[in-house]
């Protein structure tokens, strides 16, 4: 609106100057409407809901392992925690196959080894088949 | 003695007590912007309130318009106690304002900037907005104002002033008992001025309050029957207008004697430093303009608004498209087809919108000085801090500009000291041709003065300064001759030393 | 802020009536809302999981810290330029797939190759792929004006169709791409040295030359300095003779490359590259750039608040990763992060009533 900054007599004292309607300042808040009071609501809304999430992430924690047997018998799926070894799945049947152990992918490229791979995440097994 | 102005014996006299503002004040952290203010508007006057810039005028209208939330304090509409939250409610109850800085959406119509909000409807049970009621609406409302304006004409495509009347005009259809018109003039042209003056008579004739908030004396002086003056967030008088002379109202805003209003003259005029040869430009009405400026002297440039002036230094300086026209300098041609390549070839300019293209706000002291030299600080690949810090340092102390630190960011400054702080920024580029655009545009008094001092010693210097202002007194006062442009043309030349405003104004008007 | 900021404003603040107090203690515990949230979270995880303040963890954190870092630092740029980059993760997935299928054994892509071009030949491409899609960014938003949003995320696109159609080059068929040679691998993921007999990984190094390349650029170029002036008020710079056209385009080019060392870093770090890799790290790197300081307003931030930033997001990711906490529920997480530090920062720079 006006020019005014409030004179030389304030400038002694560094005090944070931000009560000025400068609007050319703001970057992209250029066109933010909205009053101080509700943002602190936003704030205190969306920081509430961080927490529910953290929390409830925290309550339903634990990664579900699925395992696909690529033809062979249904394998259930199981919930583990950060760094446990994996529990090993009754093994599947598939016939005319020999069941091979699990993979990480479906290219059947990278073996889970059981005794040294952790689990770090949710994910999905694969089984590897062969011949018999 | 001062306060008995504000006594109802006086109301009488004038009408009924319109608005009273009563022991408003208002804290920022760390500032007492507002100190026990009161302020009593009559009905049929205008009441001009007058301050230095940080006075707390706008703060108190911004405690009345509810755009800050007062401490303490009350304030009475006709008797009644109000307390309004926002600038639409105190519109409903009959309190406008005409902003200095307008907000309007420019891309929308007149007529539906001045109904936003409350668009009329064809009918009560057809809830479209009706175009023709609200174009017979604006139109009843311009004619009682004598604007010339199609309510169908786009905000953006009209002058600033222009757009400042559809402002009064929305204030009126409101039927405002109270307008506040702060700072209405700084862009208007001496006849639109007229025509304002016109307007606030008429409406105070019909017995609105106005409260009139400016900087220039003279029009106070004309136009007002009482002024309040207001020092560092104080209320420090309310007076007749007619008992007031200029001097007194400089004594009671500045709290001190100011006996010379402009520094003595005493720079020495050489021989031709810049020549301007034919200038025109692609952009806008600039027209086959040539001069020839002096080391040492300043030539000022006078005209009205939209006359062409601030694209005149714009050309010069390279941030404006030239179509043709050549710029010698020291009998050498510059190009100037960029700011970086005046820059280089020893122009500097200071813009007339300070904010929009002259601080940048965020940034402190040390980084706003040194903007435009930064090669200059180099050791090795790398900037120096020390040399960053000295050259601030200096900036400064030449300049005397008041702040805290270096690390203080200019936003925090008041509007003279930012502009000591962007003079200092071209000074450290050394430049020769100064082009200052109103280099005083809402600075106080007091920092007016040395404003010009600086120009001055810029002048003996020898360098060369040519300075755009709106103010004739103080083109006439600082200047050695000016230059006027009317129309994107050069109408004349004057020596400042015996020419008068009134020929000033007219050679201002030969092409308009 | 400096320790005499911080000096003047408990002096300050002595001063103050109880209310003033009250609302002092209140904007405090707003404006620090996200750290205040980080901390208590870290607090509980740690107490829940005690391995997580042990060392590998802390070591891990870091590390992730460090792969995070550059393409953070790069973005903070185009922040302070009141812009953004949504392009960057694609750019940090197509200079990985570059550097897997150059430096690698198989030669999937491109089968007619024998052997690996030298790593510092093939690292150099990969500076000049980034850099190029920089350019594209920086001069669409210099020249033509354009929101950087709307030409990062049309680069963005374009990026990835690069991406899928380099990997379906050759014998690749579309495939990740793994069998990185031993000195690509080494070079990245080598020891830098051990604590205990926890290895921190060379690239932990390459982070920390990083950050200070960038601190001496933001802060003692005339580059980084115009940067900043322009971030803030680029009608200004312009006319104090600034050079802002060409400020606005190295500052993308500057993160193109950031992207690229990302992404040269990520493929080996994770021993392999596919279309997925580098898929929303942008995310990351802008929430980091948020919660450390950077503003949107522009013409802010600081090389500390960067680091602060990603160091800070990592250690609650990995937290709760340690709490096994769904991959799914981070996204929420996440999400709510950056609304956040928006809002946040935002606040920082609304008018007071």
């Amino acid at each position: 609106m006006s020019e005014e900054s409030r004179g030389n007599r304030d400038i002694q004292d560094a005090a944070p100057h931000q009560e000025k309607p400068q609007r050319q300042f703001r970057g992209l808040y250029d066109r933010v409407n909205i009053s101080v009071g509700t943002l602190n609501m936003v704030i205190i809304v969306l920081s509430i809901l961080l927490v529910l999430s953290m929390g409830y992430g925290i309550a339903h924690r634990g990664y579900v392992i699925t395992f696909d047997s690529l033809g062979g018998t249904a394998v259930e799926s199981g919930k583990q925690m950060y760094g446990e070894l994996l529990l090993e799945p009754e093994q599947p049947v598939r016939e005319g196959y020999v069941f091979d152990g699990w993979y990480r992918d479906r290219d059947l490229t990278a073996p889970w080894d059981m005794q040294e791979d952790i689990v770090t995440e949710s994910m999905t097994l694969y089984a590897g088949w062969k011949e018999k | 003695m001062e306060k008995q102005a504000t006594v109802p014996a006086a109301a009488e006299r004038d009408g009924s007590v319109l608005l009273k503002m009563e022991g408003i004040n208002k804290a920022f952290p760390g500032v007492k912007a507002l100190d026990n203010v009161s302020l009593t508007v009559k009905a049929g006057t205008v009441h001009a309130l007058m301050g230095e810039n940080g006075a707390g005028k706008s703060t108190l209208m911004k405690c009345l318009f509810g755009v800050y939330n007062k401490d303490s304090g009350h304030i009475y509409l006709e008797g009644r106690e109000v307390n309004f939250k926002t600038s639409k409610e105190a519109l409903e109850n009959g309190v406008a304002m005409v902003h200095q800085e307008l907000n309007q959406a420019l891309k929308r119509n007149v007529m539906d900037n001045m109904w936003l909000g409350r668009f009329p409807k064809v009918s009560k049970w057809c809830p479209l907005t009706s175009e023709s009621k609200m174009y017979a609406a604006t139109k009843e409302v311009f004619e009682e104002l004598e604007v010339h304006v199609d309510p169908r004409t786009v905000m953006s495509r009209m002058p600033v002033s222009q757009r400042q009347m559809v402002e009064i005009a929305k204030a009126v259809s409101y039927h405002s008992k109270v307008i506040v018109f702060d700072e209405p003039t700084s862009s208007l042209t001496e006849e639109e001025v007229e025509h304002l003056f016109r307007i606030i008579n008429m409406l105070r004739d019909r017995g609105c309050g106005i409260i009139y908030i400016s900087h220039k004396m003279e029009e106070i002086l004309r136009i007002s029957d009482e002024v309040t003056i207001m020092r560092d967030g104080q209320w420090i008088a309310t007076r007749q207008a007619k008992e007031l002379t200029m001097n007194e109202i400089i004594r009671l805003m500045v709290g001190r004697e100011l006996t010379n209003r402009y520094p003595e003259k005493d720079n020495k005029v050489g021989d031709p430093l810049l020549e301007v040869k034919g200038l025109s430009a692609v952009y806008s009405h600039l027209k086959d303009v040539s001069f020839t400026a002096r080391r040492g002297e300043v030539l000022g440039i006078a005209g009205l608004d939209g006359s062409g002036r601030t694209e005149l230094l714009e050309n010069i300086f390279g941030i404006a498209t030239r179509k043709e026209g050549e710029i010698y300098l020291d009998g050498k041609r510059v190009m100037n087809r960029s700011a970086r390549e005046s820059l280089r070839n020893k122009f500097a300019m200071l813009t007339e919108e300070r904010r929009a293209t002259g601080i940048f706000a965020i940034r402190d002291i040390q980084a706003n000085t040194t903007i435009s030299s930064l090669p200059r600080y180099k050791s090795g690949p790398f900037l120096s801090d020390k040399k960053l810090r000295e050259s601030t340092e200096w900036g400064i102390q030449a300049m005397r500009t008041k702040t805290p630190s270096q690390k203080t960011q200019i936003r925090s400054l008041s509007g003279g000291n930012q502009q000591k702080v962007i003079l200092a920024r071209w000074l450290l580029t050394e430049p020769q041709v100064l082009l200052l655009d109103e280099p005083t545009r809402g600075i106080d008094v007091g920092a007016k003065y040395e404003i010009y001092q600086l120009i001055l010693n810029l002048a003996k210097e020898g360098k060369t300064v040519l300075m755009v202002s709106s103010e004739m007194p103080e083109l006439l006062g600082v200047c050695d001759r000016i230059l006027v442009m009317s129309g994107g043309q050069l109408a004349g030349e004057v020596d400042a030393k015996t020419t008068t405003q009134e020929e000033i104004m007219t050679l201002a008007a030969k092409y308009a | 802020m400096t320790e005499k900021k911080i000096g003047a404003k408990s002096q300050a603040f002595a001063g103050l009536s109880t209310q003033d107090k009250l609302r002092k203690v209140g904007d405090l515990l707003l404006n620090n809302a996200m750290y205040i949230i980080i901390i208590v979270a870290v607090i509980y995880i740690s107490i829940k999981v005690p391995a997580f303040l042990k060392l590998p963890s802390i070591v891990n954190v870091i590390s992730l810290t460090a792969a995070r870092l550059p393409i953070a630092l790069g973005i903070g740029g185009c922040i302070v330029l009141t812009g953004t980059d949504i392009s960057a993760g694609r750019v940090v997935g197509l200079t990985a797939c570059i550097s897997a299928s150059l430096l690698t054994t198989t030669f999937k892509v491109f089968p007619e190759m024998t052997s690996a071009p030298p790593i510092f030949v093939v690292f150099l491409l990969v500076l000049a792929v980034g850099a190029v899609v920089g350019l594209v960014n920086g001069f669409s938003v210099a020249k033509f004006k354009l929101h950087p949003f709307i030409v990062t995320l049309s680069t963005q696109l374009i990026v990835y169709g690069v991406i899928l159609m380099y990997l379906k080059n050759g014998t690749n068929n579309g495939q990740t791409l793994s069998g990185l040679t031993d000195g690509y691998r080494a070079l990245v993921t080598g020891t830098l040295f051990s604590i205990g007999n926890v290895a921190v990984p060379k690239y932990v190094l390459y982070a920390i030359v990083l950050t200070v390349v960038m601190w001496v650029v933001w802060n003692k170029t005339t580059f980084g300095k115009n940067m900043f002036a322009v971030g803030s008020n680029e009608e200004a710079a312009n006319v104090s003779g600034v050079n802002v056209s060409r400020t606005i385009i190295l500052v993308f080019v500057l993160a193109g490359v950031m992207y690229a060392i990302t992404g040269f870093l990520d493929s080996a770090r994770i021993a392999s590259a596919n279309a997925a890799t580098g898929f929303n790290y942008e995310c990351d790197a802008i929430a980091a750039c948020v919660i450390g300081g950077v503003s949107f307003v522009g013409g802010i931030g600081r090389i500390s608040g960067i680091v602060v930033g990603v160091l800070l997001l990592q250690i609650i990711f990995a937290g709760l990763n340690f709490l096994s906490v769904d991959a799914n529920m981070l996204y929420i997480i996440k999400g709510l992060i950056i609304l956040i530090a928006c809002a946040i920062d935002m606040r920082k720079y609304l008018v007071r009533k």
